[in-house]
């Protein structure tokens, strides 16, 4: 895999454009064979301020394990918007994700972040691809995360074989949690500029976010909460009772329309905690999560 | 030398008056002032200095940061008696007691007042918080360039000011929502909660009647009675009520079978066996001990007002002495599932077993002897002025009966619960 440094975050909504643009002129092929770096990124203080006051929790001079996510997505974004990427950006949909951090990472921690992408493979509805990340800290591996998107109607032509079997190793279905009957521990009113408020902090400036117009263009009848902001939120509901490493794994199900009303459910697991995020009239989990011990397989090692 | 016990001398409150009544233009300084005026001219305390007055409200003004101190200055007390606020949502004027009395006990205190007040009337608003970042930035910025950049992010929707709800911050939920589940769990009926509704109406009302208030109470703006008291409650009438909290078939709790809101403010007069001897007052009561728990109904482990059913046991083992042990049980009532649920947890050997660590369960009480001048369901319950009126009310009724023991257990916000024990003077 040839790696290619990228000297500054990579501004998304040009990003998002030129994707728009570019969408169909690419498509089909296989994953390019590209790691891309961006060196010694030093949070900023007041960046981190509004992510905290916008996904909840405390101010810590550690970070929260969702914001390395942060961090790298400009990078995933540069890589799904590349003409030569085999599938579209426009439309994708956040399958699951999960963030590991292997270590707490102090707020001046300067981080290295590496994104490619892996595991293209069919999906019934499509196809899907994992978008992986890390961060070091002076060689140190300290986070990695993995997100699994789908991109309804494409192929999955440059995977292993045409006919790749709809999951690989239960990745696109996420954990395996049921907290359908406990009762809520939280009750989330979330406004209707969620998504707005959201993208201004985290960059992710995907129409389907921000205004109810541009959500109907991808068939949704409002615009839609930041799955990664849903989880954010639920992981600071128990950030103080988190080890100092684990791998947070969320499987986003139903998209959260704005504005909505949602129930927070979170209950103590053996060896971490399990929760989701469910429809108050028991109509299905929006998302639903774990805090596990970090899986040293989830992620293979660099290459 | 084994520290002293603290007596309770004696208590006053204005009546409690229903949101937005009465006392819908009376601040909370206003009412706190008028409850230590009261107790001041019964106890004949004008221009004497206390060793201090602990006293709080759970939802107060930013100005306020002082109130209790602001209310002594205004009240006839010396204004060189010393104050502080105490804030443990409706646990707060019970630990200010326990302050008061553990000072006094040490020997740190000879006399003091603790007390409590609140208002949802009169109800403190806060700005937008966009707008108040948005402030707070062009307070920041060193130029008046960087103040207008500052200024110009704010945008007409931040002038929509946030009203408090009375939710949990870290759920969401109501406290009647969380108590609903807790109420779910403990399979309380709605029967049982309309009835433990009508007895302390009931109870109450007999109280008034039989001049049991004439001394713990000073008439306020027009009311010489609690305003929420229906003397001619009934099960019937109960019945017809819809509830209000939780959902579907399970819904049990109705505006009835729940505290209202309400406004009020409570003190109650501590002090040394020697000082009420000195200044020629009968001791009711002393205060014995006390304890507060916390459970994490944060992350679902326990209901959010199930505290007190910790606080308790701990309080009874340290003291020697069994649920059995008492002559008055004073159960704030917050909701009537509340105490039902209280009640049920300390009958149930599964929760004393697996949540307490206990042999055998608590077992059940003489409910002749709960809540016997009635509680908040009937009196209403202006948050911090609770565990003042409860104080006042045991101590009377242990000097009333000249003999016993009572307990108090009040639950909080927070997941916390402050208890305590009372004994009669000897």
């Amino acid at each position: 895999m040839q790696t290619q440094t990228v000297t500054e975050a990579p501004r998304l909504g040009k990003l998002y454009l030129q994707a728009v643009v570019t969408a169909r002129l690419g498509g089909g092929g296989a994953l390019p064979d590209t790691e891309l770096v961006l060196p010694d990124q030093v949070v900023d203080p007041g960046h981190l301020a509004a992510y905290v006051r916008v996904c909840g929790g405390s101010r810590r001079d550690r970070l929260p394990a969702t914001y390395p996510h942060l961090l790298a997505f400009p990078l995933q974004v540069r890589l799904l918007a590349d003409r030569k990427f085999p599938l579209p950006l426009p439309g994708l949909v956040h399958l699951r994700n999960v963030c590991t951090q292997h270590r707490p990472i102090a707020t001046d921690d300067p981080l290295t972040l590496r994104v490619h992408a892996e595991r293209l493979v069919a999906h019934p509805k499509g196809a899907q691809v994992d978008l992986v990340a890390t961060a070091e800290v002076s060689g140190e591996r300290v986070w990695s995360g993995r997100s699994t998107y789908l991109a309804r109607g494409s192929d999955a032509h440059g995977a292993h074989g045409a006919t790749a079997p709809a999951t690989v190793d239960g990745v696109a279905a996420g954990p395996a949690v049921e907290l359908a009957d406990d009762p809520a521990a939280a009750v989330w009113r979330i406004p209707a500029d969620a998504g707005r408020r959201y993208a201004a902090v985290s960059g992710d400036v995907n129409p389907i976010h921000l205004n109810a117009l541009a959500a109907r263009v991808f068939g949704f009848p409002r615009a839609i909460a930041h799955g990664m902001w849903c989880k954010a939120r639920a992981l600071a509901a128990v950030e103080a009772r988190l080890p100092d490493a684990f791998a947070v794994d969320v499987a986003f199900r139903k998209p959260v329309l704005l504005p909505s009303t949602v129930h927070h459910v979170v209950r103590r697991a053996a060896d971490g905690w399990d929760f989701a995020l469910l429809r108050p009239n028991g109509e299905g989990a929006h998302l639903v999560g774990t805090v596990r011990p970090p899986a040293d397989e989830v992620l293979p090692a660099p290459r | 030398m084994a520290p002293r016990r603290a007596a309770v001398v004696g208590g006053n409150r204005i009546p409690f008056a229903r949101s937005n009544g009465p006392y819908a233009h009376a601040a909370n300084q206003d009412m706190l002032t008028a409850a230590l005026d009261g107790l001041v001219s019964r106890f004949g305390l004008a221009g004497e200095r206390l060793g201090e007055v602990a006293a709080g409200a759970v939802l107060k003004h930013s100005r306020d940061f002082n109130l209790t101190r602001e209310a002594v200055l205004g009240s006839a007390l010396a204004p060189s008696t010393p104050a502080y606020d105490v804030q443990q949502a409706c646990g707060t004027g019970l630990e200010a007691a326990i302050l008061v009395a553990n000072k006094i006990a040490l020997g740190q205190l000879d006399s003091g007042i603790a007390g409590g007040v609140d208002t949802t009337s009169d109800a403190p608003i806060a700005v937008n918080e966009r707008l108040r970042q948005a402030l707070l930035a062009a307070n920041r910025a060193k130029s008046t360039g960087a103040r207008l950049a500052a200024l110009a992010r704010i945008r007409p929707n931040h002038l929509v000011p946030e009203i408090p709800r009375n939710s949990e911050p870290r759920t969401g939920m109501s406290m009647g929502d969380h108590a609903a589940a807790t109420a779910l769990r403990w399979q309380v009926t709605r029967e049982d909660q309309d009835a433990l509704t009508v007895t302390s109406h009931h109870r109450l009302a007999a109280a008034y009647d039989r001049g049991f208030f004439d001394d713990l109470l000073t008439p306020y703006l027009g009311l010489n009675r609690d305003q929420n008291l229906r003397p001619d409650s009934s099960l019937e009438k109960l019945a017809t009520l819809k509830p209000v909290f939780g959902r579907g078939e399970g819904a049990t709790m109705t505006a009835a079978n729940s505290t209202p809101l309400t406004d009020g403010a409570s003190a109650v007069l501590l002090a040394s066996d020697e000082w009420a001897a000195d200044h020629g007052l009968p001791v009711l009561a002393h205060f014995v001990d006390a304890e507060t728990a916390a459970v994490d109904y944060v992350h679902g482990e326990e209901g959010l007002l199930m505290a007190p059913a910790y606080a308790v046991p701990r309080l009874l083992a340290r003291n020697g002495l069994t649920l059995q042990d008492f002559d008055f049980y004073e159960i704030h009532e917050a909701f009537a599932s509340q105490v039902l649920s209280t009640l049920a947890a300390w009958e149930s050997p599964e929760f004393c077993k697996e949540k307490l660590g206990l042999d055998a369960p608590l077992g059940s009480i003489d409910r002749a002897k709960l809540n016997v001048n009635g509680s908040s369901l009937a009196a209403g319950h202006p948050f911090a002025a609770t565990g003042g009126r409860i104080v006042a009310t045991l101590a009377k009724l242990l000097a009333e009966r000249g003999s016993g023991r009572g307990l108090i257990s009040i639950c909080a916000a927070g997941g916390q619960g402050v208890v305590a024990i009372l004994e009669a003077a000897k």
